[in-house]
């Protein structure tokens, strides 16, 4: 298994303690290409973040490829975070005062890689996702989709182990969504990347091959929809 | 840690994205440095322009004149009149070993000196040989008065560079050449060009000097004189001597030891002293007021980070989330912070040096001038550099805590 959650438990403490996640349990195997949705509030998002070692939980066990990640230092979780993880945002999170290169090669900046190395890395990259003539672009001259598509060359660039998705198309029209999508579908379908996109939206669930459902902080039901006709009105397109 | 050509970049990107806030803040820290090291130049230099004043007078020198008494001693009352005399050199020089030097000077004040139809009014001096002790000559044509002028009572004269300059409009060597000082000839023997201008009985550049027993019967003196310098040998330091001359003089003049009026002593020492302890405060005020400003500067540039930070909030949590470690993050800011301070500080320093180059040419193209340095030293810039980078550093820390102190998901959720 390459994601391994064991009982996890996270409890905030901002006033009145809000117990988020009440045990979660749940494995996903390399390459495997999953959803996980839910209502606002079921605690899909913190369960991204610890997925992402972007926030701690107070129980259970979480494994990546057999490592325990747990009790991290800040240094090593940023480590992890640079080499197994790629993240996709929904508001994109592009450096908007770097282009569209620059904002690829950032993650291997942090890796220590030489300057020429990571330009033709990102250019690469960037090449491969169709953006070659937009590489030296800033964010805001770009279009939505175009944004996400750099967005997603940063979070593949360093070779990541999982690469997550939150709400990927949420700030994207119905057209650019599909196109997002199919994208995400291609990469876990021809390069094997191990994709985890959180979203309530059905439409977007539908296109992935398993449907991990959430709700008030335990997982419900995991659907099998490798059919992709898990949603009785998103069979041909994603709905907005 | 990461560094490279485009960690530099990113700094010139993020200064120069805020141009006029970066310009303002800068212009804090510019003000600051360039105020400090101006006034630390300026002072040097007025410093030196005072110093000339002494140029050539012995550090060590005491210069005692009469005057009326100012307390009943032995029978006598107060305010009698008495003159120091020649016995006096001999006495000083038997009973005080400490001594190097005694000699007596006598003067006379707005003196006609006449050379053909030019003259000029200077003061006219008598001195022995010795006198040199005192009063270092700084001769330009000829030589000084020496014994065997005094011995035989030539009637030869050393001129001040004013003297000079208006008795010999042409120029060149005047000795040999006579003037008429008073009722009487005396043949010129030397130029003295020593421009200090502390004057004993008149400045010496406006004077003409004579063997001393020309000028007392020239003057009809008799035994009296009108001053006696003294200068302590090495290592003696004339503030502890002055109580012993005193009573040496008091003992033989019969007026009280304790009458500080009646024998009135100009102590070069307290005085040189006096300029020491003026410009030790006047550098303290000098640095408090210079690093204060700067302070205020790096105070700024510490605020304005703070802002910057909290702007960037996304940005460094979207950093934070790609990979980039604490420490990664605390660098940048601090970089940032260290990049503007020295920026606009290097900017300060060139500003100082190039106005302070503007003082000194002014200073030193009026007349009169000694050639005063103003100019601060390389290793002074240098030191100020590296203030500027530590202060850099220090303005970075509290912003750079803060910056660290963000996390991946406060920033995603602040979006």
């Amino acid at each position: 298994m390459l994601i391994e959650l064991k009982d996890v438990n996270k409890t905030y403490n901002n006033g009145q303690p809000l117990h988020v996640l009440k045990g979660i349990n749940l494995s996903i195997d390399k390459g495997e290409f999953v959803s996980i949705m839910g209502a606002s509030g079921s605690g899909k998002s913190t369960l991204l973040n610890i997925l992402g070692i972007l926030d701690n939980y107070d129980t259970g066990e979480y494994y990546i490829d057999g490592r325990l990640i747990k009790g991290l230092t800040e240094k090593q979780a940023a480590d992890y975070r640079n080499r197994l993880i790629g993240f996709i945002f929904q508001s994109f999170n592009l450096i908007s005062f770097k282009t569209a290169v620059e904002n690829v090669e950032l993650p291997l900046f942090y890796q220590g890689v030489s300057r020429a190395r990571r330009h033709q890395m990102a250019m690469e990259y960037l090449d491969r996702l169709g953006l070659a003539d937009w590489a030296g672009h800033y964010p805001n001259e770009m279009s939505g989709g175009q944004k996400q598509r750099v967005a997603i060359a940063r979070a593949l660039i360093t070779g990541p182990k999982i690469l997550l998705a939150d709400e990927p198309t949420g700030a994207l029209d119905s057209k650019t969504s599909e196109e997002v999508m199919q994208l995400l579908s291609k990469l876990n379908r021809e390069d094997g990347v191990t994709i985890i996109v959180v979203t309530h939206e059905s439409g977007v669930a539908n296109c992935t091959d398993k449907i991990v459902h959430i709700k008030d902080g335990i997982i419900g039901r995991i659907e099998d929809n490798r059919a992709h006709n898990a949603s009785a009105f998103g069979t041909a397109t994603i709905m907005k | 840690m990461k560094f490279d050509i485009d960690s530099f970049r990113e700094i010139a990107d993020a200064l120069v994205r805020n141009k006029s806030r970066s310009l303002l803040t800068g212009f804090g820290v510019f003000w600051g440095i360039f105020m400090l090291l101006f006034m630390v130049g300026g002072g040097a230099g007025l410093k030196q322009v005072i110093g000339s004043n002494f140029e050539g007078f012995a550090t060590n020198t005491a210069i005692m004149i009469s005057s009326q008494t100012t307390k009943p001693w032995k029978g006598f009352k107060e305010g009698r009149y008495w003159s120091l005399t020649y016995t006096d050199v001999d006495r000083l020089k038997l009973m005080m070993p400490e001594l190097e030097t005694v000699t007596p000077v006598i003067s006379s004040w707005g003196t006609s000196i006449i050379r053909g139809k030019d003259s000029y009014s200077g003061s006219y001096k008598g001195v022995y040989a010795d006198y040199v002790k005192i009063e270092e000559p700084q001769l330009k044509y000829g030589r000084y008065i020496n014994e065997t002028d005094v011995l035989q009572e030539r009637k030869v004269c050393v001129i001040g560079k004013r003297v000079y300059n208006n008795l010999f409009p042409e120029g060149g060597d005047p000795c040999g050449s006579f003037i008429r000082v008073g009722p009487a000839y005396y043949q010129v023997i030397g130029v003295d060009f020593s421009d200090g201008n502390i004057s004993i009985s008149g400045r010496t550049s406006e004077s003409v000097t004579v063997p001393l027993p020309v000028a007392q019967k020239i003057l009809n003196r008799g035994a009296t004189v009108d001053l006696l310098c003294v200068t302590g040998r090495s290592g003696v330091r004339m503030t502890d001597q002055e109580p012993r001359i005193r009573q040496v003089i008091a003992r033989q003049h019969l007026f009280d030891p304790s009458d500080k009026q009646a024998l009135f002593i100009i102590n070069t020492e307290q005085l040189f002293t006096l300029i020491d302890n003026l410009f030790t405060g006047v550098n303290f005020l000098i640095w408090l007021v210079g690093l204060g400003t700067i302070l205020a500067g790096v105070i700024g540039v510490s605020n304005i980070m703070m802002v910057t930070v909290k702007e960037r909030t996304t940005e460094i949590g979207i950093r934070r989330a790609i990979g980039a470690t604490p420490r990664d993050i605390l660098s940048q800011i601090i970089l940032e912070s260290i990049s503007l301070t020295l920026v606009a500080g290097s900017f300060g320093i060139v500003f100082a040096v190039q106005l302070l180059r503007l003082l000194e040419t002014i200073v030193n193209s009026m007349p009169d001038s000694a050639g005063a340095s103003f100019q601060i030293g390389f290793w002074t810039a240098v030191l100020a550099a590296l203030l500027l980078t530590a202060l850099g550093v220090v303005a970075g820390l509290a912003p750079a805590s803060r910056a660290m102190a963000i996390k991946p998901v406060d920033a995603m959720r602040d979006e």
